[in-house]
């Protein structure tokens, strides 16, 4: 398990994609330092005012690029599981003394953990600057680095569910793309949006159904920045807001939606097989 | 115990889209015992590479069972002693020959450490790739890749090895390097399962073999029975054969085929020296007297004609 998990990582570092992630990373990481270099320059500020500075600048960060790294982890990721899956190299895999859930969950894994990795290197260097320049210290912003590996995670069950169905990197991508750029946004918005155009009870049930069905990247951005913040978070219920009609973070729910895809990965343990047999990369 | 034992194998393909099925093998029964060569020959889509990949529980048959060591193939742990080269296998091409090596020698269960190491020196030297084992494989030629994978399939020292192709792409030196390589396994009690085209090849080297057709098992049994020459001689004269010597010949053997210079007989030695009698006779001189044998080749062309023809 340990020598797949290790050979994703050879297999990540070799994508050129990789090189342009990185760049990314480092141009906000340089913007950062930019930012906060100004800002000390206009004199020494009172640590509550370097509080609310590090506060604003974090879940701004946050706000803005949520989506975008884990679109951007996704794009990187996401032909693990089809090259895994193609004619010549599953066969080989197949024949080792490894069972086949063991296989899927360690390319899982690999992927994750790099994910993870490069969000303690993102994150974590932002956190330090922030912290080094201000002087204000608060671990709540290191958190964001679980919560955005878990909201990948979340997302990549969906790529390697598609990856699995269809074979195709392009296809993980493009259904990951309507989900966390059209989707998700429609639907946390439906209420404000399409229920003022469609008045019809089922339309409105189906969305609401898919709101509470799909993933949603988002709620993790919403749990990171709120701990950061210091709000009040209701772990365990959700509790409408009824002047926007978003809901409050809720750990809870997210963690269902993960055992969703827990579940659904399990149904895939028992058509990993059977897909296989069927296909014609046999 | 048998190493390989199948019984009652029955495989069908459906075509996704359509109702068309293919019977890629039709109630497949044998065994192959410990110390064996064992090669599968067959025509393109017999189901030779079908059979294999049910016996690596790769896919699954329609019907019957299949057991490694005796432990049922469909449970992981029958794979702990068994290395497999694919036909047109991919290894990750960001790889090094060494990084493969070591790769897929720990996805078998070797552990990481000095001993890998010199175990994969020691399979890299004797595929003669020691100065590519630094270069990312994406740059190696057909036939490195396929020493590449026989190097893969030896790694960690099996008890049971599937070739499939093994020597597809790999030049004539190369060729003769592994059989040396698989003459050198069998000796030390390991089995080998292979496919292949290259029915000279087989010969040389297999003990026992199979032909498959359609699915079928069309034949059996020792390289040796198999190819064992038959009563069939060819005698070739100086001077061409008369009419009046023609009788004499049929007249100790009426089947002989009797040619401008040559006589076929296929009723033994006795009829033949008895031919032979009758020309030095006549004064006639011999060239040459030839003992047919069977070329697996031939018998392979024979069988699969007369397979197809029922
Ligand atoms: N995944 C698949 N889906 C449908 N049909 C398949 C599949 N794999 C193989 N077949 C069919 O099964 C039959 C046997 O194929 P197989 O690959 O076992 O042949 P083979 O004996 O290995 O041939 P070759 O000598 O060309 O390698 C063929 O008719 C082939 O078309
Ligand atoms: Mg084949």
């Amino acid at each position: 398990m340990l020598t797949i998990i290790q050979n994703t990582f050879r297999e990540a570092l070799a994508k050129k994609i990789f090189i342009g992630y990185y760049i990314f990373y480092a141009i906000v990481i340089l913007i950062m330092i930019f930012l906060v270099n100004m800002d000390s320059v206009e004199g020494v500020m009172s640590l509550a005012d370097s509080k609310m500075l590090v506060q604003q600048v974090e879940t701004g960060f946050l706000t803005i690029s949520w989506n975008l790294i884990i679109f951007f982890s996704l794009i990187s990721t996401a032909s693990f599981i089809p090259s895994m899956l193609e004619k010549g190299t599953i066969d080989l895999l197949i024949s080792k003394p490894i069972s086949r859930p063991m296989i899927l969950f360690s390319k899982f894994l690999g992927a994750v953990l790099f994910v993870f990795l490069s969000m303690v290197f993102l994150l974590g260097s932002m956190w330090l600057i922030l912290s080094l320049k201000s002087g204000y210290w608060d671990p709540m912003f290191l958190l964001s680095i679980l919560w955005i590996t878990l909201a990948f995670a979340t997302m990549y069950s969906i790529v390697v569910i598609i990856g699995l169905t269809t074979q195709s990197t392009v296809v993980a991508i493009l259904v990951n793309f309507f989900l966390i750029f059209v989707l998700c946004p429609l639907l946390s918005t439906r209420e404000g949006v399409v229920f003022t155009l469609v008045s019809n009870e089922t339309v409105k049930f189906i969305f609401d159904f898919l709101y509470y069905l799909l993933p949603k990247p988002g709620e993790f951005r919403d749990i990171a920045t709120s701990m950061i913040n210091g709000d009040q978070i209701n772990m365990w219920k959700s509790t409408a807001n009824a002047e926007t009609g978003l809901f409050t973070v809720s750990c809870f729910r997210q963690l269902a939606l993960f055992c969703l895809c827990l579940l659904l990965w399990r149904i895939l343990y028992f058509t990993f097989p059977k897909k296989i047999t069927n296909n014609n990369y046999q | 115990m048998h190493v390989i034992e199948t019984q009652n194998l029955y495989k069908e393909y459906t075509q996704k889209f359509s109702k068309q099925k293919v019977n890629a093998l039709n109630d497949f029964t044998f065994n192959v015992e410990q110390g064996e060569i064992f090669g599968l020959l067959g025509p393109n889509g017999a189901g030779k590479t079908t059979l294999i990949k049910i016996l690596l529980a790769i896919t699954f048959p329609t019907n019957g069972s299949a057991k490694l060591f005796g432990t049922d193939v469909r449970n992981y742990k029958a794979k702990t002693k068994v290395g497999y080269l694919p036909e047109n296998h991919k290894f990750p091409s960001y790889l090094t020959g060494e990084q493969v090596l070591s790769y897929y020698g720990q996805l078998s269960g070797m552990k990481a450490g000095a001993d890998m190491t010199k175990r994969i020196d020691e399979m890299l030297g004797l595929m003669n790739l020691t100065q590519w084992r630094k270069t990312k494989i994406k740059k190696y030629s057909k036939g490195m890749m396929q020493k590449l994978g026989l190097a893969q399939s030896m790694l960690s020292d099996p008890d049971l090895i599937f070739l499939d192709e093994p020597t597809d792409g790999v030049d004539p030196i190369g060729r003769k390097e592994i059989r040396d390589i698989l003459a050198q396994i069998k000796s030390r009690g390991k089995t080998i399962f292979l496919n292949s085209h290259l029915l000279s090849e087989v010969e040389m080297i297999c003990d026992r073999v199979a032909i498959l057709n359609k699915g079928d098992l069309i034949k059996e049994g020792n390289v040796d029975d198999l190819t064992k020459a038959e009563n069939i001689f060819a005698v070739h004269t100086v001077e061409p054969i008369s009419m009046e010597i023609k009788q004499k010949v049929l007249a100790v053997d009426a089947n002989a085929g009797i040619g401008e210079k040559e006589i076929n007989t296929e009723t033994g030695t006795a009829s033949l020296n008895k031919i032979i009698d009758v020309l030095r006779n006549c004064n006639i001189n011999i060239l040459s007297v030839n003992q047919k044998t069977n070329t697996l080749e031939e018998l392979f062309i024979n069988v699969i004609k007369k397979d197809n023809t029922n």
